[in-house]
């Protein structure tokens, strides 16, 4: 399906899925999806997220708050400590076992491409759909972004909410861009 | 001093975020160590059935935590 994707459109695909990496992710999900095309800063996508005020950081702030430490960190070890368990030693133990950098999460290790989740795939699809209908011939970022408004699962949408941008403010912007860029 | 007297401070300690944020920091300590041992079995061909009663949790359980992670092996 990426066959008539854009170039920025590509980037935002490469870019989600660097994105999920950096999170420890095994799959590239919709909130990846739109760090991907805040990314892509060229891109009429970003533009609209950028005048409703959302923002990478924001959003990367946003999916922090809601799933906690994601790593075992400094903070981790100290808190571990404060009950008698040495991380160190631990760590230690299970790198003799298991390979350097065993502990951080199994999906930072994996190689290769990420699969998307369910709800991922449908956010491009519906991406296609929105390309489809106003009848341009390549799917670029806006489009991505158009599907993705109709897509988003937690923790993307609560994200966007919270940042007070809902998927209709959203559509709104990226249509009102789209007209005035013919 | 003995982890008992470290655990016993930590539990008596009058904020609740110390103890709160060390038992967080030890369940995700649990959850990686329990998705590098049970990649492991499977490497060594272990069954699901064989892993979860190992785990003392179902088969399902496991297999749903786990399964889609290894890409189904």
């Amino acid at each position: 399906m990426f066959e008539r994707f854009t170039k920025p459109a590509r980037e935002t695909v490469v870019q989600a899925q660097g994105a999920a990496r950096r999170m420890g992710d095994d799959h590239i999900g919709v909130e990846h999806l739109l760090l991907g095309l805040l990314a892509e800063e060229e891109g009429l996508a970003a533009s609209a997220l950028s005048d409703l005020g959302v923002t990478a950081e924001g959003v990367e702030r946003q999916l922090a708050a809601k799933r906690g430490p994601g790593r075992l960190g400094p903070a981790e070890a100290e808190a571990l400590r404060s009950i008698g368990i040495d991380l160190e030693a631990i760590r230690r133990r299970v790198e003799e076992s298991f390979g350097a950098g065993a502990l951080d999460r199994g999906a930072a290790r994996r190689c290769g491409h990420l699969p998307f989740t369910k709800q991922a795939k449908k956010a491009l699809e519906l991406g296609l759909r929105e390309a489809v209908a106003l009848r341009h011939d390549s799917i670029g970022s806006e489009h991505l972004l158009l599907g993705l408004t109709r897509a988003a699962d937690e923790p993307a949408a609560g994200a966007l909410r919270a940042l007070q941008a809902p998927p209709e403010a959203i559509r709104a912007t990226v249509l009102a861009k789209l007209r005035k860029a013919s | 001093m003995t982890e008992a007297t470290e655990l016993a401070k930590a539990v008596d300690s009058t904020d609740p975020s110390v103890g709160l944020r060390a038992v967080a920091a030890l369940r995700q300590l649990l959850e990686q160590l329990e998705a590098l041992q049970v990649e492991k079995a499977r490497m060594n061909d272990w069954s699901w059935q064989e892993i979860a009663a190992a785990l003392g949790v179902s088969r399902q359980a496991v297999h749903k935590k786990h399964a889609r992670r290894m890409g189904g092996r």
